[in-house]
């Protein structure tokens, strides 16, 4: 006779589970809101996913008090895991969230953000995300992945254009095989060591002296793939164009983003404790991956004729450049990926917003995509200030000092050079070079050339079409924070190193 | 104010030129011309108020930026950087005062004026990071002028310009990361504060690479060959007010970060590549000469005959006594005076005849004399006439040589035989024998507004050539400082022996004087 399960409702430390709960239940208010009266206003969803959103950060705050408090928390079962990882990713997917949900107001009306599912689904995916960054348990992990990833497909999807059913359905095959490759990565890693833990796996792999390194290896191969996909690494990252292309500017900015950094901290937790265990092999391909995916993502953008391309392809490259953190695996190097990720967000989100702004509902016979180069020509004649905006975001991310960007890139090829990976280092700066030339596509266009003929009667507000209060506003803050990011890198840094270290990373 | 006084120089213009948005297009010229004047009057003082027997840094600022990374942000001036401080704001002056019609010149002015924040940035940061920003940062309005307001070629030219420095400068960055990260490994904090870096002394084989790494960013700027093909382009399609500004102070950024930089942090390294360098150094002056002497487009030769002068500049510097330094520093204020106003003299005939071929002139002494006579004056400069301000510094540069080797500087003296005779064949091409064509023969001399640019330049150029103390005497005691850190810094037998120890400092201050 089964004797019931004692376990005290301390023990289980609920408290952890607060930061993802809020999500959840804004998103369940939402649909309930919409029970009660439909055809509601979407700034009332807006707003109330922002109130969430706030609560949600607060609750971070919260766990990072306790954090710097009493360390690394466990809670329910122990398969929560409170540590600096978690808090601080998950500070970055609320406060990018925050930024992203406001670029709903448009001025043109567009289809899917009528839907309150789309809020709902929305904060589903941000709760998701949240727990896929505050566990160590693979299971528990490949549920907020695949919870965050279902609604995503859908987001994308409700963008209503051919393109973007298109682009839904090739996420959605892509991811499915990368959720394959992860169970039966994860089933052959629980095959070898009885555990779902990673520092389970971690203890009992490196006891037993990696006596079956090949099995190890077939696993690892397996969550390496499924990893690369989600984080668009070369040669993985065939859906990313596709994507980006396929859903609006806004949610390919949120999507090079937020979906990122949860996977590079499941990385981080899984991949390093191997580096450290001197896998040459992984260690390899992991090199391989870094400088393939930099470098052959630079040069596919080259030639792209689409800004929204251009930048699907850059943020490839990004996501390589960050990729070397994990591979150097030093407190120094992690920290770099946190600082690089946070100014990321805001130059990728505010450089995406530009392009969401001038979001045309028609478009003119001259401009073949949404947001061909031809389109900004002679930008600077019209709307200089838009001009001025969008070069700075392009600058950033060429990784031009001051702005945003460069610290982060300064710190990670510091991280590098300390590490011992000099060509590495090389590498990675070469590439800022690389990167320079399709930035400056951009600014010529806007700077240098004249405006097209067929477009010669256009006045600047061509570029501000879909602009509102809101939208601007989004832009003013992403504006701000790459100019005057020298001022927030110091505490920034500080805060961030000494979140990734007390972790153990 | 004094305390504050670099920094207000470096972020005066970059605040006028945001307010200058809310000017009126017709008033931004006068607003420009104001506020260049105001900046060129705050360097003067600069200068009054700099104390000539001091031979490190004055004015220093220090404040936090990034301390946890060794990110501060100082500045400082020293005898080597404020000439070149000075004469940034000079150009910068003369360059808004002297603006033809543009279209869109309100652009333009706003785009001078941060461009001149860089510029001066640039030579008053003592941070590596911070001297970086600046340096980066300048290339970015430049691109902008060429591409914008350039010619034909402007696109290709203003990309090529920023990819080419661009990637020079990112591998100088990783170098000086891994300067930042040996400081840190030798002390246990990150800092990128060149003063802290002057302290610490590298093994030989560590000196080389970083020297190389730095090698590669100065060495683009510079432009030194083989990495010079950009430069023609960024002149041949830049407009007169940009290949001005581009050859009197951008390329000085180069060398100048040599002395700051690659000597005194790497003297071992300076020693050992010193050969190598010097004849780099001579391929590029009697090669771009040689290239001098074959175009037709005058602009050209003004480009190409930069090139070489900078060949110049170089073999002074690498000749890592007080002498050659000197004359190095001496010779890039000198060649940024010239070539400034060789490019304002062709952008005067290019706004009159819309070309820039030799063909297409001849004659010209007879229709526009006072024109001539300023080219023949500053021409005269560039070949390095004694009395000029080119002679001072370049016999300084080939006397600190010749030390070091006589047969190179012999090569190098040849330097000043090809310079004649490019130069002096562009002159008679241009400017002697019969009216040719006829839309040169009405043509209108110089007027006010040029003669308002052109006359300082000139009495400048004579001045200094004759007198040049004033300027050379701080120099020369900061260079003494740079080389007998140098001298106590060095490390090998060899690096002790070619880099003199400058305590017995009488010996070469007389033989500095005796050179003028």
């Amino acid at each position: 006779m089964l004797s019931p399960i004692n376990v005290s409702l301390e023990s289980l430390n609920l408290m952890t589970l607060t930061p993802m709960l809020i999500p959840f239940v804004g998103a369940l208010l939402i649909l309930v809101v919409d029970l009660f009266k439909s055809n509601l206003h979407r700034s009332l969803y807006v707003v109330l996913s922002i109130l969430f959103l706030v609560l949600d950060f607060g609750a971070l705050l919260d766990s990072a008090g306790i954090f710097a408090k009493d360390g690394i928390t466990l809670g329910v079962f122990n398969v929560m895991l409170i540590d600096g990882l978690a808090i601080l990713s998950q500070f970055i997917i609320v406060a990018t969230s925050m930024l992203f949900i406001p670029l709903a107001l448009t001025n043109k009306r567009f289809h899917e953000f009528s839907y309150p599912e789309f809020f709902a689904l929305f904060l589903f995916m941000v709760g998701g995300f949240q727990f896929m960054v505050a566990s160590d348990n693979l299971i528990l992990i490949f549920v907020g992945l695949e919870t965050a990833s279902l609604a995503l497909y859908t987001l994308i999807a409700m963008h209503n254009r051919d393109k973007s059913f298109e682009a839904a359905i090739k996420y959605f095959t892509m991811g499915a095989l990368a959720a394959g490759f992860y169970s039966f990565g994860s089933m052959v890693l629980y095959a070898l060591t009885g555990s779902v833990e990673i520092n389970q796996i971690a203890t009992i792999l490196s006891a037993n002296g990696y006596a079956d390194i090949g099995f190890v290896l077939v696993g690892v191969t397996f969550l390496l793939a499924s990893f690369a996909f989600k984080l668009s690494i070369v040669p993985f990252h065939t859906w990313t164009p596709d994507v980006y292309e396929g859903s609006s500017a806004a949610m390919a900015g949120y999507m090079s983003i937020v979906p990122k950094i949860a996977a590079f901290v499941v990385a981080m937790r899984l991949f390093e404790f191997l580096i450290h265990a001197n896998v040459v092999w992984l260690e390899v391909v992991l090199y391989t991956f870094v400088v393939v995916t930099m470098t052959a993502a630079n040069v596919w953008a080259l030639v792209q004729s689409d800004v929204k391309r251009m930048l699907a392809y850059s943020s490839i490259s990004h996501a390589g450049f960050v990729m070397a953190a994990i591979l150097i695996g030093t407190t120094q190097s992690n920290s770099a990926l946190f600082l690089y990720w946070i100014l990321f967000s805001f130059t990728n989100l505010g450089s995406f917003s530009m392009l969401w702004i001038s979001r045309q509902k028609e478009l003119p016979g001259y401009q073949k995509t949404d947001h061909s180069f031809d389109k900004f020509s002679g930008m600077i004649k019209t709307s200089p200030m838009a001009a001025i905006i969008m070069a700075i975001f392009m600058l950033s991310l060429a990784g031009l000092p001051p702005f945003a960007l460069f610290w982060g890139k300064i710190y990670m090829i510091s991280a590098a050079v300390t590490g011992g990976y000099t060509v590495l280092a090389l590498i990675m700066a070469l590439n800022s070079a690389i990167a320079g030339y399709y930035y400056i596509k951009l600014i010529v266009y806007m700077f240098m050339k004249d405006p097209i003929e067929d477009n010669i009667n256009n006045d600047g507000s061509l570029y501000v079409a879909n602009a509102t209060t809101a939208l601007k506003s989004i832009i003013g803050f992403a504006i701000i924070g790459t100019i005057f990011a020298f001022l927030a890198v110091d505490p920034l840094l500080e805060f961030v190193t000494s979140f990734v270290y007390n972790s153990g990373y | 104010m004094l305390d504050h006084i670099l920094s207000i120089l470096i972020f005066f213009p970059a605040l006028a030129g945001v307010m200058g948005f809310m000017i009126d297009k017709n008033s931004i010229r006068s607003y420009g011309v104001a506020v260049a004047a105001v900046e060129f009057g705050l360097s003067l003082w600069l200068w009054f108020a700099f104390d000539n027997s001091v031979s490190g840094m004055q004015f220093m600022e220090h404040m936090a930026l990034i301390p946890s990374f060794g990110i501060n942000y100082i500045l400082g001036v020293d005898g080597i950087s404020l000439f070149i401080i000075i004469l940034a704001a000079f150009f910068t002056m003369i360059g808004i005062a002297s603006l033809t019609d543009t279209k869109d010149v309100k652009n333009m002015i706003i785009t001078l004026l941060f461009l001149q924040m860089t510029m001066i940035g640039v030579f008053a940061a003592l941070d590596a990071i911070v001297f970086y920003v600046f340096w980066e940062l300048s290339l970015v309005p430049m691109l902008y002028i060429i591409g914008a307001w350039g010619g034909p070629l402007r696109i290709y030219a203003s990309v090529k310009f920023f990819l080419y420095t661009f990637t020079g400068s990112l591998v100088m960055l990783v170098g000086m990361l891994f300067m930042a990260y040996f400081f840190y490994q030798a002390t246990g904090v990150w800092s990128f504060a060149i003063l802290d870096w002057y302290r610490l002394i590298l093994p030989e084989s560590f000196q080389l690479w970083l020297f190389a790494a730095f090698f590669v960013g100065f060495a683009i700027k510079v432009p030194m060959f083989p990495f010079h093909t950009w430069l023609p382009y960024a002149h041949g399609q830049a407009p007169t007010i940009g290949s001005v500004i581009l050859a009197a102070i951008l390329l000085k950024m180069g060398t100048y970060a040599f002395i700051r930089f690659s000597l005194p942090l790497f003297p071992d390294a300076s020693v050992y590549f010193m050969y190598p360098i010097a004849i780099i150094s001579i391929i590029m002056i009697i090669y771009t000469a040689m290239v001098a002497y074959a175009q037709k487009d005058v602009k050209q030769v003004v480009a190409y005959s930069s090139v070489s002068h900078m060949g110049v500049i170089i073999l002074g510097t690498f000749a890592l006594n007080v002498e050659g330094i000197s004359g190095s520093v001496f010779l890039m204020i000198a060649h940024g005076v010239v070539s400034g106003a060789l490019f304002l003299l062709v952008g005067v005939i290019y706004d009159r005849r819309h070309t820039k071929m030799m063909d297409q002139f001849g004659g010209l002494a007879h229709v526009m004399p006072k024109y001539a006579t300023i080219f023949g004056i500053m021409m005269m400069a560039s070949v390095g006439m004694p009395l000029t301000i080119n002679f001072v510094g370049e016999f300084l540069s080939l006397l600190g040589f010749y030390q070091q080797s006589h047969m190179l500087t012999l090569l190098a003296g040849m330097a000043i035989v090809v310079g004649a005779i490019y130069m002096l064949a562009a002159y008679k091409k241009m400017f002697f024998g019969e009216v040719t064509k006829e839309e040169n023969r009405n043509l209108p001399d110089v007027n006010k507004r040029e003669l308002i640019a052109l006359v300082p330049l000139v009495l400048i150029t004579v001045w200094l050539g004759i007198y040049p103390k004033p300027v050379l005497g701080p120099i020369n005691n900061s260079v003494e400082s740079v080389v007998q850190l140098m001298h106590n810094k060095a490390t090998s037998e060899e690096a002790k022996m070619r880099i003199p120890n400058v305590s017995g400092v009488v010996i070469s201050k007389t033989s500095a004087k005796e050179a003028h």
